[in-house]
């Protein structure tokens, strides 16, 4: 069995958001929910200040806080390593929310469009976005990235992995010695967010200049 | 330097009432059952003790299912005691209603008989305070568990919440019994001065609680938030000078110049004061609630949605 996992090159990406927004179009995230995000982080002062962009998303630990603590059993681990919530089972405690060190879990009440100032009925391609987000998700339940699990079946790599222009997003399996984030992670001491919680990360970085 | 760490956003007043009501329940069974083995010029007190316990969580438990996101679902609250403190706690919480509502139909109608029953009221009492210390220590417990929030993670919290909680028990107590015809003055006097020592117990376990928060700077800023920044009004004027001064102060004057009916002038205003603050200091731990920052080799950001 695969365990999939993310490598994220910290010295090639430049913060251009299209992992956020690719995932905003695959996903049908509504307002206010974004799987894939790209933070600024700075560190030092001024000579040697530095900035960096980081680009999180869930972390699919090996050892997920989220999961020990869904009371409802609506979480679930696949034995790929992707962890999922059922969006029929969960009741919507937030108690995820406040146990993932990564701020991977997100919820919302409604719909906000995206376009308040539009008058009448949402458009057409809004419309089917939102349509498509009561269908896999809805509002209330806690909402995460699967690492875009539909597509992976299909052969094709995660929406964020495809969109990234600078090539700083790699997909595959990390039991695999021999694929291609293996390597990466071997080679280029690969870490992982925030190990002092335990949660073993499946999603590596590699370090910026 | 981590810039920006926000509190979280998530909890709010609703599960503050939760975990106060849930602690003031318990403590409020703990206080009758006590009572009802003392016996004598305790009866009535005991009454209205454990009379508190089932209707004070039971609406607490009705401000948890207010704040969930799909409420359809809060049946399923108990699929994971093996690792999940929800699930845990709400099986804690039902056995206590539960237990907490036999216990008073010992006094009613249909079951009147039973209050003769001493032996088997007196074991349920022993079985339902249990559940009630455990109702009391698990909500500061559940914040424990998340654990990437520092200010809720630690020994303290749980301590802290079951002061609190058996000092606003009584306070109820006291603050029913005071308008109750068939209660003791004395019975009052005396849980005024047990208060008293509550009181000064829980300003400790406080000082320490905000103490343990030194060792990381997100717990610091959740101490910073409390007593300097957003929150330090409430904290201030409802915890510590409402909550805690004000109620000391009145107990230790009604105790100490007036004995006897006279308690009740005191007891009335102290115990409104010290179950507010019960409730404000729910809603500053929970306010005061702040992730770490991720850290990513040298770099340290704050959570974007938290």
């Amino acid at each position: 069995m695969p365990r999939y996992g993310f490598v994220i090159d910290l010295k090639r990406c430049y913060g251009c958001y299209s992992c956020q927004v690719a995932c905003k179009a695959a996903n049908h995230t509504p307002r206010g929910i974004d799987w894939a995000r790209c933070v600024p982080a700075e560190t030092g002062s001024f000579p040697a200040a530095l900035r960096q962009m980081v680009p999180l998303i869930c972390q699919q630990c090996a050892e997920p806080e989220c999961l020990k603590v869904c009371p409802t059993g609506a979480t679930t681990q696949d034995e790929n390593g992707i962890v999922h919530v059922d969006k029929d089972l969960c009741m919507g405690c937030k108690y995820c929310i406040q146990a993932c060190p990564y701020g991977a879990r997100q919820t919302v009440d409604g719909w906000q469009t995206y376009f308040p100032d539009a008058e009448g009925d949402l458009d057409p391609y809004e419309a089917y976005a939102k349509a498509r987000w009561e269908e896999k998700n809805g509002y209330g339940m806690a909402t995460k990235c699967d690492y875009c699990m539909d597509r992976v079946k299909e052969g094709r790599d995660p929406a964020c992995a495809e969109a990234c222009p600078a090539k700083a997003r790699y997909f595959g399996d990390l039991e695999d010695p021999e694929s291609e984030v293996s390597i990466l992670i071997r080679r280029e001491r690969g870490f992982q967010l925030n190990p002092e919680f335990g949660t073993d990360p499946s999603c590596y970085y590699l370090p910026p200049r | 330097m981590i810039p920006n760490l926000k509190a979280q956003s998530k909890w709010r007043w609703l599960i503050a009432a939760y975990l106060f009501l849930a602690g003031l329940g318990g403590g409020a069974y703990v206080t009758g059952v006590v009572a009802d083995f003392l016996g004598g010029e305790w009866a009535g007190m005991a009454r209205i003790g454990i009379a508190l316990g089932f209707p004070c969580v039971l609406v607490g438990c009705i401000f948890l299912m207010a704040d969930l996101g799909t409420p359809k679902n809060f049946w399923r609250a108990a699929m994971r005691p093996n690792t999940s403190w929800i699930a845990r706690g709400t099986i804690i919480i039902t056995v206590f209603m539960i237990l907490g509502l036999i216990h008073v139909a010992f006094w009613l109608w249909p079951f009147k008989g039973l209050a003769e029953a001493t032996g088997a009221r007196h074991f349920l009492g022993v079985l339902g305070t249990l559940f009630a210390f455990g109702t009391m220590i698990y909500t500061g417990v559940l914040l424990g568990a998340a654990r990437p929030i520092a200010f809720w993670s630690t020994a303290m919290l749980p301590l802290l919440f079951l002061v609190s909680a058996l000092s606003t028990g009584i306070m109820a107590v006291v603050l029913v019994a005071s308008f109750a015809a068939e209660t003791h003055a004395g019975a009052i006097h005396s849980l005024a001065r047990i208060d008293t020592v509550l009181i000064i117990l829980e300003m400790f376990v406080l000082v320490f609680y905000l103490q343990a928060t030194h060792r990381v700077p997100e717990s610091r800023a959740s101490a910073e938030l409390l007593l300097r920044g957003a929150w330090a009004p409430l904290f201030w004027w409802g915890v510590a000078i409402l909550g805690l001064i004000v109620p000391l102060l009145l107990d230790l004057f009604g105790v100490s110049s007036v004995a006897g009916a006279r308690a009740a002038v005191f007891a009335v205003p102290a115990s409104l004061c010290g179950i507010a603050g019960g409730l404000f200091l729910r809603q500053v731990v929970l306010a005061g609630g702040i992730h770490a920052p991720l850290r990513a080799g040298r770099f340290e950001v704050a959570l974007p949605i938290v």
